[in-house]
């Protein structure tokens, strides 16, 4: 497959780039003792970490990247080769995918041998809440990067989904404790269905919602990126 | 070859990145190879090769991780290391791009464009920021792509090098074409030129213009009429014309009077 030589490319320079591997390979291993002072449980602990590898390595890394290739003229440069436009958008997020993926791996290794967590019963709700998270978190990076003007700027624009994603979808604090009518807003925030739906693998919990609420967020990440997403720097 | 030239800000970059497919056309039609560069991308992005007018690579990549990225996205690419002794890259390869000078990126840059064995090349700017010499080796590397029959549009701000090169081309000013033709059909239209600095006083033979300096420019269509014309007279009433320059029109004539008309 021709993106995979972008993704090759990009993993190079994933290597190279101390502040991403910063935030995707050490971040990720200090959050284990704030999540495990707040809940000590198997299942959800390793819930919150998956929630927390998916706003970190996949989104928060991704809108740098994008904008440091965008600015860097690499996307116009790529764009004017064979590569189709969502070839160059796999490729060049491949590598913070693969990073993800396999953090999580690890720590549902660590969770599992740390805490008498159980093995899912319905293993298949995983699978989908990692996927459609890892989709849609994609996206959702290629939009926020359409209107992130540099790398310093990421920090700034990319507050408003990892403050409602990190407070309000219930990674250190169960859905259940705050008001219904809450609850139901909370519910409707990109990165809670995507938990729900990791969650009901294990406790029998509904999916419809959840599912529905994923794939009204991929849909509107979807048109956003068609609508919004810039090739080649603003001049 | 096709050479498109014009005053800068004229709009040859955003013409050439509407037939290069990467931005849709405002109004009309363009074709490339007989396909619509925008909507038909995928029939014929394999045909051809683009150099941008700046180059876009990631800084911390060598320049063979950043060559075999690009043949990875190809159908049909060259081997790198041939595509990096074409541009005499090949001592670089494993060299970071950010440690290039910016006349090897540009050649980096043409590496990448040839890498697909094109059909069509655009180059932007394909010489800016080169030595004399790389200058002219990459004149002689287009020169042999003519040669195996690669069609080139090419826009450049040195006129010398469209002279040189191009068999065809335009003149841009303000986003339209004021000029076309050959070489030598865009050239014949201008007339030559002859400059002096005659003695004060003297009435002299032909019609001319004269700048604040005292330097008297005669234009001309016939410059070999004129100049004899000239002389004679300058011998027969023993009149020095200091700074003698006379000079037939060339590219540069051309465009500075595109320039100073549009002006």
């Amino acid at each position: 497959m021709r993106a995979v030589a972008v993704g090759q490319a990009e993993l190079k320079l994933f290597w190279r780039n101390r502040t991403a591997l910063f935030n995707s390979l050490v971040l990720p291993l200090l959050i284990v003792p704030a999540l495990m002072a707040v809940d000590a449980d198997g299942e959800p602990l390793l819930v919150g970490l998956v929630g927390f590898v998916l706003v970190m390595a996949v989104y928060y890394n991704l809108v740098t990247t994008f904008v440091a290739r965008r600015e860097e003229l690499v996307l116009k440069r790529l764009r004017v080769g064979e590569l189709t436009d969502p070839e160059i958008l796999f490729g060049a997020s491949l590598p913070s995918v693969v990073v993800a993926l396999g953090q999580m791996a690890l720590f549902a290794v660590i969770v599992g041998v740390a805490t008498d967590a159980s093995l899912p019963s319905r293993p298949w709700f995983l699978v989908m809440g990692v996927v459609g998270g890892v989709v849609m978190f994609v996206l959702l990076a290629a939009a926020s990067s359409a209107f992130t003007r540099t790398v310093e700027m990421a920090q700034v624009t990319t507050l408003p989904v990892l403050v409602a994603c990190l407070i309000g979808s219930g990674l250190f604090f169960p859905m259940s404790v705050v008001p219904e009518g809450v609850a139901t807003v909370l519910r409707l925030l990109p990165l809670t269905p995507v938990l729900d739906l990791v969650r009901a693998s294990w406790d029998d919990g509904p999916v419809l919602r959840p599912l529905t609420v994923l794939a009204v967020w991929i849909g509107l990440g979807t048109y956003a990126v068609r609508r919004w997403f810039r090739w080649d720097p603003r001049r | 070859m096709f050479a498109l030239l014009g005053t800068n800000g004229a709009g040859k970059t955003s013409t050439v990145e509407v037939v290069e497919g990467l931005s849709r056309p405002a109004a009309g039609t363009v074709s490339v190879l007989g396909h619509d560069p925008f909507r038909e991308r995928s029939l014929v992005r394999p045909r051809v090769g683009v150099m941008l007018q700046e180059g876009g690579f990631p800084p911390d990549l060598t320049v063979t991780e950043t060559t075999k990225m690009w043949a990875g996205t190809l159908t049909s690419p060259r081997p790198v290391d041939e595509a990096l002794s074409l541009v005499d890259l090949a001592h670089r390869a494993s060299v970071r791009v950010k440690q290039l000078s910016g006349g090897e990126r540009r050649r980096l840059d043409l590496a990448l464009a040839l890498l697909g064995k094109p059909e069509v090349l655009f180059l932007d700017e394909p010489t800016t920021g080169l030595d004399p010499e790389s200058r002219r080796n990459t004149w002689e590397l287009i020169r042999s792509l003519l040669r195996e029959g690669v069609t080139v549009l090419l826009t450049t701000h040195y006129l010398e090098e469209a002279q040189a090169l191009a068999d065809r081309l335009a003149i841009m000013h303000r986003g339209r074409i004021v000029a076309q033709g050959t070489v030598s059909e865009v050239v014949d239209a201008y007339p030559a030129r002859i400059s002096f600095v005659p003695p004060a006083g003297v009435p002299l033979p032909v019609v001319s213009d004269v700048d604040a300096s005292g330097r008297v420019t005669v234009r001309t269509n016939n410059l070999q009429e004129t100049l004899y014309e000239l002389l004679a007279w300058a011998h027969a009433n023993s009149v020095e014309l200091s700074g003698l320059d006379a000079r037939s029109a060339s590219l540069e004539e051309a465009f500075l009077a595109i320039a100073e008309e549009a002006a």
